[in-house]
Parts: C-alpha cells; structure tokens; sequence
C-alpha cells in the first residue's frame, strides 16, 4: 500500500525482572495500517498486544524499532501536535474516567489545550462530540460515576475524538460490556470509520469482534505476529495451526457440543520462550524443523499480503 | 476533520440507559451524621472562640487579687482562678489562641506535605526515593521528642511551634498523598490525560492531586486535635504560649497545684480540649464517609 | 423418577441503602439426572444469586424469601446460609468466575483438593493424598505430583481453573453448579475447560448447572436453557430449540445482537434502553418497555411463565409473533 497512515517496525519492549532476565513482552513485530482501514489485532492473554498497542500510542517506549505516523518516525519524546493524532481508548471503562471530571470539563480542557475551538464554540463542539457518540447533551454535566458501562465507553470515544486524531486505538473496547451493549460500540466504531474516515487499531481477544470490524488482521503469539492479512483472506484460509485453533475454539451459535481445537496444554510462560518456533511445545503438527528453527514470516503466495510466519504455512511450490 | 450529525441527532438510537442521579456534595453531607455531629459541635466551640471579645465578661489578662479561687457566681459564670483571672474569658480566649495556632501550624505540613507525596507518587523516581527516606528518618524519631527538642531550640512561644510543626508534621501528608498517587497514577485515566497531550505539570496538578487531596484533608482534621494536644502539652510543660495569654494547656499546667481543693480549674479546659478534638475527629470521619464512592 | 435439582418459585430479596428489592423473583428450574442446564442473563438478570440460593452462599444482604430446593427430591433448606456439611450432604458444588479469590492463596493446591477427602471422607492422610492426585489427573493437571505441592498464585488462570473443579469434585457431589466459570479465560482455554466439564459428565454423569452471559457457550454445553430477565425465568427450553427459534422477544433480541465469528460485516442489533431499576419494575412484563413487540395488554398485569410447547415455556403473552423467525426489530444479521 502507499504510505500506510500508522506503521509499526521491528518493534521491540522488554521488561526487566529481577535476577537479570528480562521479559519481551513484544518482540520484532511489525505491521501496517492503510488510511481508513481497521486493523484487527487478535490474541490471547501475555500475546504482547496491549504493549504494542501503548507503544503505538506513545504511552510506553520500545527499547528498539520505530512507529511511525505518515511516514514520520515518532520519537520517544512526541510533540503535542503527534500526540494529538494517535489516541487511545482503555479496556476498563470504569477505571478510564477521571471520577472527579465531569464530562464537558474534560472535553474543555483538551479543547483548550490544543486549541482547537474558540472558547465561544466550546459547548457547541463539546454538544457534537456527544452526539457523534450517541449520547444526550446532558451527559455533558454528569460524572462519570452516573453512567452505565457502555455510556462510560461512549464518553471515552468521545474523548478520544475531541483532539481529532487520524488514529483511534481500542484495547479491548467491548469485553467489560454486556453482550447487548457490545452491538451498540462496534456499531459506532464502524460508523466513524466510515463517516470520519478514522484509521484504527482494535485489539481483541474475541475473533468475532475483530471480524465484525476489521480489514487487515494480524494474530500475535507471545509477542511475535504469527498470521497476518486482509480479513476475508485471513478467515477464509487459516493457515497458522494457532490461528487454527484460536478460531476452532471461538464459541458458535450454531454449535452444539464442546468445540475442541488442535491445541495441546498451556502457553508457556514468556520468560522462558522455547527453542526454535514458539509455538511448538503445543502444535499438533509441530515437525523436527520447528524445534530448531524459528520461522521467518512469509507470504502464502508470492505477491500475496497474507504473512505467516510457520514452516508449513505457505502454499507448497 | 468535520463533525458528523447536527448536534442533538443521535447516532445509534440504541442504549439509550438513563444518567444516574447525583446528589450534590451539600444534600450528602447533610445525611451524614458524623459529619453534621462534628460541625455542629464544632461550630459552636469555634463561634464561641471568635465571640470571645463580646461574651467573655472580663479581660483574661485581668487579675483580681481580691477574688481568687471563687467557684460560679453571677459575676464570675466559672469561677476565678488563683489570680482572681475570669476563668470563662479565659477559656474563650484560650480557645481562640489553640484553634488558631492549631489550624495555622497545620497549614503548612498540609499544603506542602500533599504536594510533595503526589508529586513523589505521580513521578516515582530517584525523587521517591530520596523523599521516602528522609519521610523514614523523621518518623524514625518519636513525635513528641522531636516537638520538645525543635522548640526547647528554636524558642518558646507560637512561632516556635509553627516551625517545630513546620520540619515535622509533613511526612504523614507525604505517605498518605504518595499511596492516593500511586493508586491514580496506575489508572488508564491519567495514561489518557497525557495521552491527550496533556503536560505532566497539568496532570499533576488538575488531575492527580484533586484525587490525592480528600484523604489528607480528612488527615488534617484529626491533625489539627494533634497540634491542639501538643500545644497543651507544651503549655503544660511551660514551652508553649507563653504567659499571661491564655491557653487550655497552661489553665491545666497551673491549675495543677489546686487539683485537690479547686479541680475545676484543671477540669473545666481539659473538657474544652476533649469536646473540641471530638468535634474535630467527628468532621474528619464525616468527611471519610463522604468521600468514599457511592 | 424426581429431577436431580428442582427449584420451585424462588424469590430472594436483596437489601441496598435500606431499600429492598427482588433479585430473584419467582424462579422455577429443572434438571434431570445426568443433564446440563445453562442459564442465561446479562448483568442484573439475577443468574448467580440464584446460583447462590441453591448454594446456600447468598451474601449477607440478600435473604430467601419463598421458594423451595430439591436435590434428589429431598428439601433442602433454602434458608441464607447452610453449612458445608449440609452442602455435602445434598451433594453440590460449585465453581466460580475467578479461581484466585475462590482458592486460598495460603494453602497448597493438593492440600486443598485433599482437604474434603481427609476432613469429612475420613480418609488417612495418605489416603486423601492419592485421591487428591488422582483429581488432578482427572482435571488434567500436567504433572501433578509437582503441582501438588503449588500454591495458587504460581499456576496459570486455566489451571487454577482445573484445580477449583478438582476440589469441586473432591467432596462427590451430584450437581456441579458453575457460575461463570470461563468468563475470564482465553478462548482456547475455555475451549479446555468446557471440554473437561464435558468429559466429567459423560463419565460420571455429573449434573451441570452453568451460568453465563454467553449465548454461544451455554449452546456448547447445555441440554436445556433458562434465560433470565430483570429476576425472573422469561424462556426455558432444549439448547437447540431455544437459540434456533426463540419464543421471547428478550431471547430473540439478545440473539440478534451477538455476533458471529464465521459470518463478516454483520449487523448486530443492539437492545434500546436499558435494564429496568431493580426498585422500580415496570407494570406487567419486565421487558416490556424495551420490546419491540409491546402490546398494551403486556403492561397491564403479571406475565407468567407458560408452557407453550412440550418441554418449551415463555412468559410472553405474544410469542407466537415469533414463532414465524426473528423478532422484527429491525434488519436481521446474516
């Protein structure tokens, strides 16, 4: 694609642990979101993609590789003006609200900050954000312990909205709802992708949540990407046994009887990484190869953008 | 990048769950009954100190050496003291002069001790560090004897315990503001603040610390029967105010020599000093009560 | 031959800030020896105090109000709270959404699967030690002669999972009730853990009550389904059946608003307005101002629930709207 709008390179973060070691909760991962386009980053707990969603959005510094916005590379130290650009919204929507800043405060201030709107426009523009969101004016005086789950949701879009990004990150946006109010939030981030022409991230553990709304998927596994590519490729031939099984293992509507993937034991701890692919000590169809070497990620086919990084995972020939 | 709808059009018309209520800090505060006890009790004994020049019959400095040692009569509602002093003046005017030496040597380890203990919990860093080991030292060392010796240096009087209170009283400020920070700080709202673009200081200051300040406040309020209790026990030991201005701690000092013949002289300010550091204790926990999430 | 777990109109009340209101009201639920029910309800729907009720764990403000308890048609008291002991005696257990509170952090894993055998089995020491080994082979703790000796907070969240079935198990009960008990896990483990209850109850026949707020995993695991609403049973029938063809405009509403993994660029139907405020139900059906097919007569008295088919009930006055296929609230998803 062109110039993607926000592209992530080699990325690398570790924590380090008592004793010397160090943790790499994310370790070279590399991907691109085109202008527009949601990019769906699917994996379990300890698969590193909240980190790379907070080094994305400046909240956390990689020891090594670049982000970069428009093709311009993000230092450690961001400018407002790039701060502005990427925002972030929490999985937690009770602990993402300041409990003592009612809503319009809020709005008002990053309004002010970066100056967005003469002090005259502020109730009018802060009255927009709400109803880009869905909710009633007079949210606008509540505090956020007045509302419910998803409305506290809603506020934190439209915060994240007020310093008009061109990039929305969502850690988890809908996994605290309850499933009736989930519809509500994927709805209005298809919206304002399509009516706003927002560029997003959406980190998900649920695979039907990130297919509802992505283009681009890529599916990590302690820290590294494992399977990436546009959805409809990405879902119709699923190539990484993880990917595989993440996907046998989504609950079904129309599925009676216990579904039960390929999937041996429990992810190791990131610590102490296994040799070779990560993956193996669980693959069903792990091969000698697989114990020595890492796989390199690689396209399906030639000329495709389906990545995956598994031995066996491209087309044979 | 240009809005969407006009304003007021919603988006979705789904989930349109009502806004919970909010009752104002004022209707709460009413309905707490620890917190109206304490005013009230409170509020009578200060309205008592500032009306002292008005109802307190005779100057406390007054001394009547023809009269000493009366119990109540009309003309003196508690009695005299040993000087023939009005003792009632002398417990308003008392009173006046512990309240304000309470309040002000607390003003100081409040206001900067928040500040700093946010500051150490939002920043965390070689400034914790530092900070939490000079916080360890001074605690290291017991409350009293550290009061005592600062003034027995610095000078007796009120100026010497604005000062002693000043270098000491900080620390529990800093720890109790510190742990608040900490709590705040790992919150995703105060990532999102700065995330927003918003400058640390900014966070710091209109962020974090309003989150960090209701528990000192409600530390203050049984800080200041702290300094009361210290200032009479200065008194008691002839380092605090110095005579003939009144103040509970020294009625108690000098109607020790009495205590078998005349105990009112002792008895009647160490009431005044438990009903007000009741009073106070009560707003303090009143005020806990209203800070705790509904 | 009596169902294993019957409850009969339970109603338990719950005390808020001096104010009481009904968490449960009326709730009757059947389980036949050997099966699975799932019952399914969203957040204030009153699904794990009813949970709890049977358990006899109800919290301190709440309290049973009417209704009886049956296990193996014998009453059980359903009174607040009950003793372990009793607890043993009528042979249920349960499992919770997270193992880290429910398990004591203080204590060894082994310790506490053996801890039932060796207290009230009467089991020697020994004893209990090979039974609580053998456990946490059946669960499918890897090594577990390692593990025995492992505190909580070392294990995995799907382990500690599989050790809370393990003490479950350890007291021999014939009903196994869970409350939420995959909600917090990875997919691929919940995929485990829902195989692991499968293959307990084909092999001992362990009767399942399991609540959750997932449409798609109570259909993975159940026979039958009760759906909740507001504190009441608003549908009740085979797995199959209810998700299939649902007889309750709430039923139908949550399944128009799920979404699927295998199908892309749905349009999952959120559900408008709100859960009524448990002090102020609305008149007659509890659903009623939120449903898309509201009649008058659905506000003007109590709707009851009410076989509608063999084996199928709803306390709907209009579901044969629905019998036709989705409710029509709007575009359906496909």
């Amino acid at each position: 694609m062109a110039d993607p709008r926000l592209e992530a390179t080699d990325l690398m973060v570790s924590f380090p642990l008592p004793g010397g070691r160090a943790l790499r909760a994310v370790d070279g991962v590399t991907f691109r979101v085109g202008a527009g386009q949601i990019l769906g980053l699917v994996g379990e707990s300890g698969c590193g993609k909240t980190t790379a969603a907070r080094c994305m959005a400046g909240l956390l510094t990689p020891q090594s590789g670049a982000v970069r916005l428009d093709g311009v590379e993000l230092g450690a130290r961001r400018s407002t003006a790039q701060r502005r650009a990427i925002q972030m919204i929490f999985q937690d929507p009770y602990s993402s609200l300041n409990p003592r800043l009612t809503v319009r405060r809020m709005l008002r201030e990053l309004l002010a900050v970066h100056q967005l709107v003469p002090r005259a426009a502020m109730e009018e523009r802060c009255q927009e954000l709400m109803s880009l969101v869905g909710l009633p004016a007079a949210a606008l005086g509540g505090l956020p312990g007045q509302f419910s789950g998803g409305q506290r949701q809603r506020i934190a879009i439209a915060r994240a909205l007020a310093t008009e990004p061109r990039v929305l990150i969502a850690d988890e946006p809908v996994s605290s709802l309850d499933v009736s109010v989930q519809a509500t939030i994927l709805r209005l981030f298809a919206d304002l992708r399509d009516r706003l022409g927002l560029t997003m991230i959406i980190i998900s553990h649920n695979l039907a949540v990130v297919r509802q709304l992505s283009d681009q998927v890529a599916v990590m596994y302690l820290g590294r990407v494992v399977e990436e590519g546009a959805a409809g490729e990405l879902f119709g031939s699923v190539r990484h046994p993880y990917a595989r099984a993440l996907l046998a293992a989504a609950p079904r509507l129309r599925q009676r009887g216990v579904a039960r993937p390929d999937l041996l034991g429990e992810p190791p701890s990131p610590v102490d990484l296994p040799s070779g692919c990560r993956f193996h000590p669980r693959c069903p169809q792990a091969a000698d190869i697989c114990l020595t070497e890492d796989p390199l990620p690689r396209p399906t086919r030639s000329g495709s953008t389906h990545i995956v990084a598994c031995h066996f995972g491209a087309d044979p020939g | 990048m240009t809005a969407g709808p006009a304003a007021g059009v919603p988006l979705t018309d789904d989930d349109q769950a009502p806004i919970g209520s909010r009752a104002s800090f004022g209707a709460r505060a009413v309905r707490t009954p620890a917190f109206v006890a304490g005013v009230s009790v409170t509020g009578v004994i200060v309205l008592l100190a500032l009306l002292a020049p008005v109802i307190g019959r005779y100057s406390p400095v007054q001394q009547n050496l023809l009269a000493t040692l009366q119990g109540p009569s009309a003309a003196h509602w508690l009695g005299t003291d040993e000087f023939g002093r009005d003792i009632w003046s002398r417990l308003l005017y008392g009173g006046r002069t512990d309240l304000q030496v309470g309040v002000l040597a607390v003003l100081f380890p409040f206001c900067f001790g928040s500040l700093l203990g946010t500051l150490c919990g939002y920043l965390g860093g070689s400034l914790d560090a530092i900070v939490m080991r000079v916080v360890d030292v001074v605690l290291a060392f017991p409350f009293y004897v550290l009061i005592i010796a600062l003034v027995f240096f610095v000078g007796e009087g009120t100026h010497g315990i604005f000062i002693a209170f000043a270098l000491t009283d900080w620390v529990v400020y800093t720890r109790t503001t510190r742990g608040a920070a900490l709590v705040a700080t790992s919150q995703d709202w105060v990532a999102a603040a700065e995330g927003g673009g918003l400058s640390r200081r900014r966070v710091l200051l209109r962020h974090v610390l309003p989150n960090t300040i209701s528990q000192a406040i409600v530390y203050a309020m049984s800080d200041i029967v702290l300094v009361i209790l210290a200032v009479v026990t200065l008194g008691y030991l002839g380092l605090g105010i110095q005579p003939p201005a009144p103040d509970w701690g020294a009625m108690i000092s000098d109607g020790q020599a009495f205590i078998t013949v005349h105990p009112w002289l002792s008895i009647i300010p160490g009431i005044a000093i438990i009903v007000t550091g009741v009073g106070l204790s009560l707003i303090g926990d009143g005020l806990a009560d209203l800070q705790r999430p509904q | 031959m009596s169902p294993l777990l019957e409850v009969s109109d339970l109603t338990v009340e719950v005390q808020r800030q001096r104010r009481v209101f009904r968490a449960v009201d009326g709730v009757s639920l059947c389980l036949p020896d050997g099966g699975s029910l799932g019952i399914v309800g969203e957040s204030g729907s009153g699904k794990s105090m009813t949970l709890r009720a049977v358990m006899g764990l109800l919290p301190r403000a709440a309290r049973v109000r009417g209704g009886t308890v049956r296990v193996a048609g014998e009453l059980v008291t359903a009174r607040g709270e009950r003793s372990s002991a009793d607890r043993r005696r009528h042979r249920l257990a349960m499992i919770f959404q997270d193992p880290l509170a429910a398990l004591d952090p203080v204590m060894t894993v082994g310790a506490q699967v053996a801890e039932a055998p060796r207290r009230v089995g009467g089991l020697s020491a020994r004893a209990a030690r090979e039974r609580a080994l053998g456990l946490l082979r059946l669960v499918g703790i890897p090594d577990p002669a390692r593990r025995y000796a492992s505190y909580p907070h070392e294990l995995s969240g799907g382990l500690r999972q599989r050790v809370m079935i393990a003490v479950a198990l350890s007291a021999d009960p014939a009903v196994l009730l869970c409350d939420e008990p995959t909600t917090a896990l990875d997919v691929t483990i919940q995929a485990q853990i829902l195989a692991l209850l499968q293959d307990l109850r084909d092999a001992q026949g362990l009767g399942l009550v399991f609540v959750t707020h997932d449409l798609a995993v109570v259909g993975q695991i159940c026979d039958q389904i009760a759906v909740m609403y507001a504190g009441r049973i608003v549908e009740t029938g085979p797995a199959a059946a209810v998700l299939g063809a649902p007889r309750h405009p709430y039923t139908a509403a949550l399944l128009a608003s799920a979404i699927d993994v295998d199908s892309a660029r749905q349009v999952p139907q959120a559900i408008p307005g709100a859960v009524p405020d448990p002090f102020r139900p609305p008149p007659g059906c509890p659903f009623q101002p939120r449903c898309p097919i509201a009649q008058p007569d659905c506000a003007a008295g109590p709707v009851p629930l009410r076989d509608i088919a063999p084996g199928r009930s709803a306390a709907c006055l209009h579901h044969d709207m629905l019998a036709d296929g989705p409710a029509p609230a709007g575009p359906g998803h496909g």
